[in-house]
């Protein structure tokens, strides 16, 4: 122990200075701000929420900026493979608007050529159609870039309501299932218990074999015939848990009305679970909606889904691949990006979590 | 224990005494009729087919005499192929796609369980990202479409398989269901390397691994007696989900390679509106299912001691 | 007597979101054997922390033994393997832990959670270890112990299932027993219980314990010796009338004046100790008690207080005890209990380190 520094005066009475004790001197954060800060420290779910927003953006403008519309077909060009302006002069990418090279069963070739210049048979004179398709065209010349997108656009708006649909029954049908108990409790649950058995993509595609033409809402709807409960059962399990507890007390003995503490105190503090179980169904209806569209179930033609696509592209996949990679790759990366984000979220919101 | 199993097999007959209903209305509710060609049918002949599909009395009679045969397994004769009870249909078309779930269930469970583990145990590591990576693609690629590139890839470009899963007879065979399990595992392997991950980080952050490691146990015993055991107990609950997952992908799988098993089949019905085939196959489905989350929740019950006695008490 | 286990300028630092939290700074007491050590402290105090780490059981990462010696049986816990430490834990040093509710495996039986250490430490066979569980469960007080071997955690109610914690950390009569908080999550009726039959135990297998605790009053009962720990330091240490009847350091004051006792009447008031511990990402830099000490010194503020010597037995850290410092009386409800150690020195002697 060095004693140079000390000196007798320095054995005077200062006291405590319990003020600076009580003060917290690390920034105290509100729920929201450090829920915020974790997600953000989440490489997946920041990687996801950029690629969702690329998506979302690339689904309302694309079509509107194509010169073609999802359903402008032009049978002389149908079939052709992606070409993209630029791009073309690569050859190993394949935006070249050349064909495969083939080899048949029979040991026949087949050269690669470019589909985007016809030969007249009789005459030999080439003509070379001078528009570019970047995902090329499927087979009634529809351009698949377009048709993508809008796919795109309706697979996800079929999401979007679901999710709220499912979001504003199984709030309400949860919260008043929890908050008022007893016998409303038990009836409703006992109901319940007996939907929540049905498989969800069952009654998805009894409801949607009901209708006879599928657009959006109708497909939104029937992902939500059973899509509520999961929802419901959330709430009110944790409406339960935080009913007794004693802010709510606290807010009855003040007087505060039923509804007034189901959507001032219950519902704020059930929002993170909530927020969470949404951005699961977004992905799990995208999923569903493909599945639908997989049967023959989906959105009806002319108008496109991811899903729809994907079969089609499936049904000719020998001769044509790029009309399965690219919505098969648009989906799966749609769907990864919302579980990434969902992911981030639940391990941000997770109070058991925090540090 | 057996109150509440009792409690659960009744809200199971209760859940498929809905669905039966349910298909059965919405499929009245049909606008058409569901015979295809009815232009060509003569009105005798309509009557006739009327006739033997019950389609002549009141509702409410078909009704409640659906449900009698339903019931009693019996779900009608299909549409589509004449002379062929539904019954029958499903159960010559379930083999293979049992036989195709089954591979699925089996090489899904095993990757997943170790690369769940193996992550938990190399928590924040590469191995954890890369397996926690895996696992989020996995429930994210739509198995159809999963199916499909690797048909592509590995059948069509690089021909290592073949497209279709049967040979020339008809029959499957190993190499051809060997893409088809693959497709259809993904899920699995996806779900259970995810929950075996949670849980086995749970367990080993619980305070009886502390004991155990103050008592001086090994790590490998440690993991293996203390650990994977009781993370294992919970992962039986994803076979609920997992069982969905297979169903559905099976639908569209079966389709992509040519197995004809009850997926495909059902499909089929949709797009020939064999209504018959269609209500038999919705409900076998939903009993399946059920059947497989009750047997899945009861056996939670027995494996997990604390679950056990505290039901033997109720 | 015998030096069992020597804790050296321990320091164990965890890394956090908000940055190094270091938990112990700085740790030295000795453990003699058969006696028994309690270290009080408020949470957060790391004294926790301290004993986990003689363990060798702080989760790393995030923790971490940043500095220090843990000197037991010729060898330093803290350098040695893992799987030399293994060898240690649960022979040597065994430990038992705040929450039974929790710290037994829910999927297996108790009979078999006790007979694990004893195969692999004693290397006993299965129906030797099973005798020996017999045995240990009629030790810790367990009636039936041949249908309890068979049971299940859940089945145990809390108190019980501390009796089992016991039997297991008893197992291998180890040389150290360390008890973190052992009755803190029990009924007051039934922490009473346990505290007799560890007094009990201590009797009869003659081990050292160092036991964990923030409850004052169980400390009187058990301890030969009290470390009283404050941001992640030892502040005082002495043996128990020593801490109890003649406290130097203003934090055990302020422990004993907020502690209700059976003679406390009603004239005494119990007095809380305003503010909060000291933020240990940030230690402050003198005495970490300063900011909440009404008796403080402008030293306090400046430079870390070296530890006095009071008695043979008897040290605290801080710099009331220094020649120059003005003489400073305890609060009321501390005075009254003082009574003069015989074996205190004339005069507190500076020292370096214990």
């Amino acid at each position: 122990m060095e004693n140079r520094k000390i000196s007798p005066e320095m054995f005077r009475v200062v006291g405590a200075t319990a003020s600076d004790a009580e003060k917290i001197s690390r920034p105290s954060l509100t729920f929201w701000h450090d829920a915020w800060i974790r997600l953000k420290k989440n490489k997946g779910a920041i990687v996801g929420l950029i690629i969702t927003i690329i998506l979302i953006l690339l689904a309302i403008f694309a079509p509107m900026l194509s010169p073609y519309k999802y359903s402008d077909q032009d049978l002389r060009h149908a079939n052709l493979p992606p070409k993209v302006p630029g791009l073309e002069k690569i050859s190993w990418l394949p935006f070249t608007g050349y064909s495969a090279e083939k080899v048949d069963t029979r040991g026949i070739k087949t050269p690669a050529r470019d589909m985007y210049v016809t030969e007249n048979m009789r005459t030999g004179e080439k003509t070379e159609y001078k528009k570019y398709h970047y995902f090329g065209t499927d087979d009634l010349g529809r351009d698949l870039w377009t048709r993508v997108w809008t796919g795109a656009r309706v697979s996800l708006s079929i999401a979007v309501i679901a999710a709220i649909i499912d979001f504003l029954i199984g709030v309400t049908y949860g919260g008043i299932s929890g908050f008022f108990g007893g016998k409303i409790d038990i009836i409703l649950q006992r109901i319940v218990e007996v939907i929540y058995g049905i498989p969800y993509l069952i009654v998805v595609i009894l409801f949607r074999i009901a209708f006879e033409k599928a657009g959006i809402v109708t497909l939104a709807l029937a992902m939500t015939v059973t899509g509520w409960i999961g929802m419901s059962r959330l709430v009110r399990g944790q409406i339960l848990k935080l009913k007794n507890q004693e802010f709510v007390m606290a807010a009855q003995t003040l007087g505060a009305s039923n509804m007034s503490i189901i959507f001032k105190h219950l519902i704020p503090n059930t929002l993170g679970p909530i927020i969470i179980s949404i951005m699961f169904t977004i992905p799990a209806a995208i999923f569903a909606e493909a599945f639908l569209s997989f049967i023959g179930l989906g959105i009806s033609p002319p108008l496109a889904s991811l899903g729809s696509l994907v079969n089609d592209g499936i049904k000719s996949l020998t001769f044509t691949p790029y009309k399965l990679v690219f919505p098969a790759t648009v989906i799966s990366v749609m769907i990864l990006s919302f579980n990434l984000i969902a992911d981030g979220l639940r391990d941000a919101l997770d109070p058991k979590m925090r540090k | 224990m057996l109150r509440y199993t009792i409690q659960r097999v009744i809200y199971m007959i209760l859940t498929l005494i809905v669905i039966a209903t349910a298909t059965f209305f919405l499929m009245k509710l049909l606008p058409g009729s569901p015979f295809r060609n009815q232009e060509k049918l003569t009105p005798e002949q309509i009557q006739m087919l009327n006739k033997t599909y019950n389609l002549d009395k009141p509702v409410v009679e078909q009704y409640f005499a659906y449900m009698g045969k339903v019931a009693k397994g019996d779900f009608g004769v299909s549409f589509q192929f004449k002379n062929r009870s539904v019954t029958k249909l499903i159960s010559t078309r379930i083999g293979p796609s049992a036989q195709l779930g089954l591979q699925a269930i089996i090489l899904g469970t095993i990757i997943g369980i170790t690369l769940g583990i193996a992550a938990a145990l190399r928590h924040n590591s590469w191995i954890d990202y890369g397996a926690t990576m895996i696992a989020v693609a996995g429930v994210s690629i739509p198995s159809f479409v999963f199916a499909g590139l690797l048909q592509y890839f590995l059948s069509v470009k690089w021909q290592l398989f073949p497209v279709i899963a049967t040979n020339s007879e008809n029959q499957l065979t190993f190499i051809g269901l060997a893409l088809p399990t693959i497709a259809l595992s993904v899920f699995v392997t996806s779900t259970t390397a995810r929950y075996m991950r949670t849980e086995m980080l749970e367990v080993m952050g619980s305070d009886y691994i502390v004991l155990a490691k103050a008592k001086g146990i090994s790590y490998f015993n440690i993991v293996f007696k203390h650990g994977i055991r009781n993370a294992l107990i919970p992962v039986i609950t994803v076979i609920g989900p997992m069982a969905v997952n297979i169903m559905t992908g099976s639908l569209v799988i079966e389709r992509i390679f040519g197995i004809p098993g009850l997926g495909d089949q059902f499909v089929n019905s949709i797009y020939t509106n064999d209504y018959p085939t269609i209500m038999g196959t919705t409900i076998f489905y939903s009993f399946l299912l059920i059947s497989i989350i009750l047997i899945v929740d009861l056996l939670y019950g027995v494996i997990d001691p604390r679950i056990r006695v505290a039901g033997g008490n109720k | 007597m015998d030096k069992l286990l020597e804790v050296k300028d321990l320091h164990v630092s965890f890394k956090t979101y908000g940055g190094e939290v270091k938990a112990v700074r700085g740790v030295n007491f000795n453990l003699y054997k058969g006696e028994t050590l309690a270290i009080v402290g408020e949470s957060g105090s790391g004294k926790s922390v301290t004993v986990k780490a003689i363990m060798r059981l702080i989760p790393n990462p995030p923790g971490k033994i940043v500095n220090g010696e843990i000197l037991f049986d010729g060898k330093d816990l803290s350098k040695i393997s893992e799987l030399e430490m293994q060898h240690v834990r649960g022979k040597d040093i065994s430990m038992i832990f705040q929450d039974p509710m929790t710290s037994l495996n829910p999927t297996i039986k108790v009979g078999k959670q006790i007979m694990e250490g004893l195969i692999k430490h004693q290397k006993l066979s299965k129906k030797d270890a099973y005798e020996r569980a017999l045995e240990l469960m009629r030790l810790v007080g367990i009636a039936q112990p041949e249908v309890r071997l068979q049971q299940y955690p859940h089945q145990f109610s809390g108190g019980m299932r501390q009796r089992v914690v016991v039997a297991i950390a008893l197992a291998c009569n180890p040389k150290i027993l360390i008890a973190d908080e052992p009755t803190t999550a029990l009924d007051v009726t039934i922490q009473a219980q346990i505290l007799e039959m560890m007094k009990d135990l201590q009797d009869k297998i003659d081990t050292s314990i160092i036991f964990i605790t923030h409850d004052l009053g169980v400390v009187a009962n058990v301890a030969d010796r009290v470390a009283v720990m404050y941001g992640g330091q030892i502040v005082e240490i002495g043996t128990v009338d020593e801490i109890f009847y003649d406290p130097r350091h203003p934090y055990t004051w302020g422990l004993l004046a907020s502690m209700p006792s059976l003679d406390t009447d009603e004239q005494t008031e119990l007095i809380a100790i305003p503010g909060t511990p000291p933020d240990l990402i940030h230690p402050p830099k003198g005495c970490p008690f300063a900011a909440r000490n009404q008796f403080a010194l402008a030293i306090d503020y400046e430079e870390e207080p070296p530890f006095f010597q009071i008695s043979e037995t008897h040290f605290a850290k801080t710099w009331m005890l220094h020649p120059d410092a003005p003489k400073i009386e305890a609060p009321e409800s501390v005075k009254a209990r003082v009574r003069v150690m015989p074996g205190n020195f004339e005069k507190p002697i500076q020292v370096e380190g214990l």
